[in-house]
């Protein structure tokens, strides 16, 4: 399976990435974007099975990746990893089709809670 | 129709929120120990006692805007930036730090803080990207919460403060 993380952060791509193998999803391929517009392009370029994405990033937020793909009529699995955790947030993200939402902090077992069934 | 200005609305619409009415430290003091654990480490954690900041400090924050408006401001010594960006990059950190990378480890720290503090905060409220440098400026010290931990022995303040200067006292 194939992951793309779109992250305006390095660092939190890595802790993303570490949080998935300790999670126990570790025999994945890894894609990283960072921001919405890269994510955006990736999809055409590497077609990832899965995106985690955050939710503010420069030049394109992920809200308005996800919007943008759907659009297209992109219906690859889409999920948050954001400081954004608020009813409100969540409830835009499932309105725009997001699978999930993972508020930062998290743990491995928030991961698996949310993503057992998504990643095969 | 027309409506008379009895200042009435306006007052009403005066009434602005301190975050001491909003939350208080120990709610500052668990969302920074929750996020401390999932970024830094399961084993680190947040001493609540105060020290003296060096002279030489960092300071990282995203600003919350909404029904209050304000900065969510961590500051630190500049080696102790450095070594919290060191313990959240793990085995992928480089021998020598680049400043982009206790950029973008020391103000993820503050987005996240910042993003738990804004979910406890009235909504809906807007979040900026995180910025590091020379904290923003206490507006009104009536609108401030403090906190101040020690990590690993170093000291570090978590600011939550009001962006908006203290509201005219009426004169009569």
């Amino acid at each position: 399976m194939k992951i793309l993380i779109a992250d305006d952060s390095r660092v939190m791509r890595q802790i993303v990435i570490r949080t998935l193998r300790q999670a126990g999803y570790d025999d994945h391929d890894i894609v990283e974007a960072e921001d919405g517009a890269d994510a955006l392009a990736k999809v055409g370029s590497e077609s990832p099975d899965l995106i985690l994405s955050d939710w503010n990033m420069p030049n394109m937020t992920g809200i308005e990746c996800l919007q943008a793909l759907r659009a297209q009529g992109s219906a690859v699995p889409f999920g948050f990893v954001t400081s954004e955790g608020s009813a409100e947030m969540r409830e835009k993200a499932a309105n725009a089709g997001a699978l999930f939402l993972i508020a930062k902090p998290f743990t491995e077992d928030t991961f698996r809670e949310h993503l057992d069934g998504v990643i095969a | 129709m027309t409506s008379t200005d009895t200042g009435q609305r306006r007052r009403g619409t005066d009434v602005r929120p301190v975050i001491t009415d909003l939350m208080d430290e120990d709610t500052i003091l668990a969302v920074a120990g929750d996020a401390w654990i999932s970024l830094v480490g399961e084993d680190e954690v947040l001493v609540p006692i105060p020290g003296d900041l060096p002279g030489d400090v960092l300071s990282s924050w995203v600003d919350v805007v909404g029904p209050w408006t304000g900065s969510v401001v961590l500051t630190t010594g500049r080696a102790t930036a450095e070594a919290l960006s060191r313990a959240l990059l793990r085995e992928t950190a480089p021998e020598v730090l680049e400043v982009e990378d206790v950029e973008d480890a020391f103000g993820e720290i503050a987005n996240v803080v910042g993003g738990s503090i804004k979910a406890a905060l009235p909504g809906p409220s807007g979040l900026s990207l995180p910025q590091v440098g020379h904290a923003p400026l206490v507006r009104n010290p009536a609108d401030v919460c403090r906190v101040e931990v020690l990590w690993r022995g170093e000291p570090l303040t978590i600011s939550v403060q009001g962006a908006l200067p203290p509201l005219p006292v009426p004169s009569s």
